[in-house]
C-alpha cells in the first residue's frame, strides 16, 4: 500500500530540497553586487591615482605579482598598469568562489576571501575560448 | 526494538552505511577542494560552504543518477529479457507482463494484497509500474541536478581559469557533462551484467542473490 498522503508530501518536499539545493550559482544578487562594487572601486582608485586603495582590493598573489613585475611597491606599480577607465557595470557572474564583472571596457575576475571579494585579474581582454589576456593578474 | 532492528537490518544497515560514506565523501571532497584553493593562492573554505557547493552537488548527483538508471533498466528489462541459468532472470517461459492470476491483481488479488492491486483502471496500472516510475523519476531528477550543479561547478572552474562561463544549454553538450555521465553509466552496466551472468556458475551460500549452492547451472530464476 502507498504511504499516507502526508508522508508522501513530506517525501516530495524532501526530494525537492535534495534535488534543488546544490546548484551553488548566482548570476547576480548580493554577492554579484559586492563583486561589481569591488571591481568598480579598483578602477576608480587607479583613475584617481590612489594606488594604496587600489592595492587593498587585490588578491595577495596579484598584489605580489604587480610588485614583482613593476619592481616597486604595489601602490606605485599598479598606476603604471594602464587599466581601463571605470564605467557602467554591464554584467556580473558569480559561481562559487569566483566572480566575473564587466565594467566599462574592462573585464575583471575576482575571488572570495575572508574580507570579501578581491581582484585576481583586471584589464582583461577576451581571446575567445582561450583564457582572457589580462594586464594585471596573480600567479 | 530488537525484533524491529533484526527484521529491518538490511535497509537500516545500508541506510547507515550510505550516510557514513556520504559524510566521508564530503570530508575528502572538502580536502581536495581546499588543496586546489591553496594552489590558486586562495583561502580554504568551510565544511558548511563546501557541502552546499556546486562542486559537492555534482559529485553526489552524478553517482545517484547512474545508480537509479541502473535499477530502472534492470527493473524494466528483466520483465522481457531472460538469461538461462541466472537467478536474476525469470523462468524462461515467463517473459513479459505475466497474467493477472500470476500477478495477483484484480479478481485474483488476495485479501492482503495492496488496495490498488485490487482495483482496475488507472490506479492499478499506476501501481503496477510504481517501482519503475519512482526509480525513473529519481534518475531524471538526479541527472537534472547533475547538470545544474555541474554547470555551476564548471563555470567556477572556467572563471578560475580566466575564461567565460557557459550556459546550461551549452554545458549539456560539453565533454565535462558527458564524461561525468558516461563514466558512471559504463560501470553500472558492467555491474549489472556481472550480477546477471556470474551467479550462473558461482554461488554465495545463504544469499538470495545466489542460487542454492547445489542448484544446477541451468536452473533459471531460482534464488537461494
Amino acid at each position: 500500500m502507498l504511504p499516507p498522503v502526508r508522508d508522501r508530501r513530506k517525501a516530495a518536499v524532501l526530494l525537492s530540497l535534495v534535488l534543488a539545493a546544490p546548484t551553488g550559482c548566482a548570476a547576480a544578487g548580493g554577492r554579484g553586487d559586492a563583486a561589481a562594487s569591488v571591481a568598480t572601486r579598483l578602477l576608480t582608485a587607479v583613475q584617481g591615482k590612489n594606488g594604496a586603495a587600489a592595492c587593498a582590493l587585490l588578491a595577495p598573489d596579484t598584489a605580489s605579482e604587480v610588485e614583482q613585475s613593476g619592481g616597486k611597491a604595489c601602490a606605485e606599480a599598479i598606476l603604471d598598469e594602464n587599466l581601463p577607465q571605470p564605467g557602467a557595470v554591464t554584467g556580473t557572474a558569480v559561481y562559487g568562489q569566483w566572480a566575473q564583472v564587466r565594467v566599462g571596457d574592462d573585464t575583471v575576475f575576482l575571488a572570495a576571501f575572508p574580507g570579501g571579494w578581491r581582484v585576481v585579474a583586471a584589464g582583461c581582454q577576451s581571446r575567445g575560448d582561450r583564457p582572457y589576456d589580462c594586464r594585471l593578474q596573480g600567479g | 526494538m530488537k525484533t524491529f532492528l533484526r527484521e529491518n537490518s538490511l535497509g537500516l544497515v545500508f541506510g547507515l552505511l550510505f550516510l557514513i560514506v556520504l559524510v566521508a565523501q564530503s570530508l575528502s571532497g572538502l580536502a581536495d577542494f581546499n588543496e586546489r584553493q591553496l594552489t590558486q593562492g586562495l583561502n580554504a573554505i568551510s565544511y558548511g560552504r563546501y557541502v552546499t557547493s556546486a562542486s559537492f552537488g555534482v559529485d553526489v548527483a552524478e553517482n545517484w543518477q547512474s545508480e537509479y538508471l541502473q535499477f530502472l533498466l534492470y527493473i524494466f528489462l528483466t520483465v522481457w529479457l531472460l538469461h538461462k541459468g541466472s537467478p536474476e532472470s525469470k523462468s524462461l517461459d515467463q517473459a513479459g507482463l505475466e497474467s493477472d492470476k500470476d500477478q495477483k491483481v484484480g479478481e485474483f488479488a488476495a485479501e492482503d494484497s495492496p488496495k490498488w492491486a485490487k482495483v482496475s483502471g488507472f490506479r492499478r496500472t499506476l501501481y503496477s509500474n510504481s517501482l519503475g516510475l519512482v526509480m525513473g523519476f529519481i534518475f531524471l531528477g538526479s541527472w537534472l541536478t547533475q547538470s545544474i550543479a555541474g554547470v555551476a561547478a564548471y563555470d567556477e572552474e572556467q572563471l578560475s581559469n580566466l575564461q567565460d562561463p557557459v550556459t546550461w544549454g551549452t554545458y549539456v553538450t560539453e565533454p565535462d557533462f558527458w564524461n561525468r555521465t558516461l563514466q558512471n553509466w559504463q560501470s553500472e552496466l558492467l555491474a549489472v551484467a556481472s550480477m546477471a551472468i556470474l551467479p550462473i556458475y558461482l554461488r554465495q551460500r545463504g544469499s538470495p542473490q545466489s542460487k542454492p549452492v547445489g542448484a544446477p547451472h541451468t536452473a533459471t530464476g531460482v534464488e537461494g
